[in-house]
């Protein structure tokens, strides 16, 4: 039920070669952050079990990891097709009809990324100005917020490209 | 407009935008926000949207998800399913039958420390399809076994689906996980049986390996090793409660990590591939997410969730009916859909219904066994056609197997669901004894 797509999930345009290094160097650097949350568990763990040390607020910077690393996968993941639909109704579709609706769907989500980026942007500066902080690092909220839009940035270039790629899958069908 | 009719458009537009191929993410995001906009404005959204994203993504009780994602992907990279397997052989491939039960053996193994049954479907048909071929194992039964057997990378915790299915209705994840290991254990032991039945009607279908000698035996099991360290390490852990869930895919991510760089020789390339396959399948994971935070946080306003279990509740309705009513609910919506979406969509509705009708259960122990319940129906449609994932992921690994012969094949296992269903339906206690003994603080 994933897509599979009725084109090659690898771009072969430029602007599609540039996005797919792009969103690929997010993906691998929010998988290091996430490699590193793991290791950060371990060593909490074992310094828990056996030194009776634990790591002072690991959960809170786990937590943060994990907002910061889905933010950084979800370019990587709407660019190569990835994303889960259901098949079945469409199937027996033509091309024209299933890029159509493709094309459809790609721009909901483009219109959707750019108003959360409108209004985190908007989100973050007030957590910026009450300096919202965790409760025990004193890690402040909003430190988070750039990292996350820039993310966003590059998942609505994405969106605006596969928009884009869709509707010209239409007209060559 | 009253809510109810609110969420009733929301609900027939949401399956709209899903049969047209929208992604389901997407789809659940547009119908909650303008749902969420007609019920309580549009400044209430925009200011709803400002940190939603954020919180949704910033918690500590789905960073387990990402984790045991990456250990899957690790475990895969491992070189464990080819020791799994040969260990299983050498035990059960003498008798008729027996490859094809060491292939379920292997997966039952594979599916105690990865959570993804596709990647136990692929990693155990790569070592074991070879395998069945050379001996002439029907190719119905051959891929049926293994599109079966790799139900249970899910069936067995740990579950990216029952990770998904606590936070919803608030359960305990380890617990979760206790409930969910004898039926998993079941489920492995019930194909076994299915094969045993398939090559005495048909003995062609399944010839009997060589016989190993006693030390092949041992030395096969003793090359298993890594494979029980982590099970031991992380699920033994999360099962008496030495870590949370958290702790042990963190711990467990760490020791596939290693063992998949001594043992099966990942470099630089093959530990690029796990993190970008871990963040595929996240991203994919959380933007579904979202989309159904949204989506029922729309729902939650209209109060569909609170009048369904409302009228089912004065409607006089067997709960055992209600019951079999979702889980044939569940079959159908299977044939279309993957199990992820399906949890998120039906969950918020269905487990209010069931809470409050009388099963004879105390809350807590209803939320496991209906959680239980649900993950198995819901793995079905993983091999149920028209669009059995498994089923595919098989099928193209197996050049000369057509289709419709894996359909085929996948036909006993699907008995052997319907049995299990009705006996964790019937006897309760069979999910229940395990949280009871092992008693998690």
């Amino acid at each position: 039920m994933s897509e599979s797509g009725n084109s090659d999930s690898r771009p072969t345009d430029s602007m599609g070669r540039v996005l797919l290094k792009v969103t690929r160097l997010f993906a691998l650097a929010g998988g290091l952050v996430l490699c590193a949350m793991a290791l950060l568990t371990t060593v909490s763990v074992i310094g828990r079990r056996f030194f009776n040390t634990p790591v002072t607020g690991d959960f809170e910077l786990i937590a943060i990891g994990t907002g910061v690393c889905v933010f950084a996968f979800l370019p990587y993941c709407h660019l190569k097709r990835e994303n889960v639909l259901v098949d079945f109704f469409m199937s027996g579709a033509p091309d024209r009809v299933k890029s159509l609706f493709d094309a459809i769907g790609n721009l909901t989500y483009t219109l959707i990324i750019a108003i959360m980026i409108w209004r985190m942007s908007l989100g973050g500066i007030d957590l910026y100005k009450v300096d919202e902080m965790t409760l025990i690092l004193e890690f402040s909220r909003w430190w988070t917020f750039p990292a996350a839009i820039l993310c966003l940035v590059l998942l609505l270039i994405v969106c605006a490209y596969t928009f884009a790629r869709s509707v010209r899958e239409v007209r060559r069908s | 407009m009253t809510g109810l009719e609110y969420g009733a458009i929301g609900f027939a537009a949401l399956l709209l935008l899903l049969a047209l191929r929208i992604p389901i993410g997407i789809s659940m995001l547009v119908v909650g926000m303008v749902g969420y906009v007609s019920i309580s404005g549009v400044p209430a959204l925009l200011n709803h949207l400002k940190t939603e994203m954020y919180w949704r993504f910033t918690t500590f009780d789905l960073s387990v998800v990402p984790m045991f994602v990456l250990m899957g992907q690790f475990a895969a990279k491992a070189g464990l399913s080819q020791a799994l397997f040969r260990a299983a052989n050498v035990w059960l491939g003498h008798h008729r039958g027996g490859i094809a039960m060491a292939a379920v053996g292997g997966c039952a193994g594979f599916g105690a420390i990865s959570g993804s049954s596709l990647a136990t479907a692929a990693t155990m048909g790569q070592v074991a399809l070879p395998e069945l071929k050379r001996y002439n194992y029907a190719g119905s039964l051959a891929t049926g076994a293994l599109a079966a057997g790799g139900t249970l990378g899910i069936l067995i915790p740990p579950s990216v689906v029952l990770i998904i299915y606590a936070i919803i209705v608030e359960a305990n994840i380890a617990t979760l996980f206790q409930a969910a290991f004898i039926p998993g254990i079941l489920a492995a032991l019930g194909y076994i049986a299915t094969i045993a039945i398939v090559v005495r009607i048909n003995p062609e279908s399944g010839p009997a390996g060589p016989r190993a000698t006693r030390q092949e035996k041992w030395t096969a099991l003793l090359d298993i090793w890594p494979v029980l360290v982590i099970f031991l390490l992380v699920m033994g852990g999360i099962y008496i409660g030495i870590f949370t869930p958290t702790e042990g895919a963190g711990v467990g991510v760490t020791g596939t990590f290693l063992i998949a760089i001594t043992r099966g020789g990942m470099r630089w390339e093959g530990f690029v591939d796990a993190l970008l396959g871990a963040a595929t399948t996240t991203a994919l994971i959380f933007l579904i997410l979202l989309g159904a935070a949204m989506f029922n946080a729309f729902l939650g306003f209209s109060r569909l969730p609170f009048f369904a279990a409302d009228f089912f509740k004065n409607s006089g309705f067997s709960p055992m009916v209600v019951l079999l009513a979702m889980v044939v609910l569940f079959i159908l919506l299977g044939f279309v859909m993957d199990s992820l979406s399906m949890i998120l969509l039906t969950v918020p509705i269905f487990w209010p219904i069931i809470a409050g009708l009388d099963f004879g259960l105390q809350p807590e122990d209803l939320k496991l066994w209906f959680g239980i319940i649900a993950l198995i129906v819901v793995e079905v449609g993983l091999i149920t056609p028209p669009v059995g994932l498994n089923v595919f992921v098989i099928n193209s690994m197996a050049k000369d197997v057509p289709m419709i012969e894996t359909f085929k094949g996948v036909m006993p296992f699907l008995m052997s669901d319907a049995i299990r269903v009705a006996l964790i339906i019937l006897f309760p206690t069979i999910t229940l004894i395990l949280p009871r003994l092992l008693v998690i603080e």
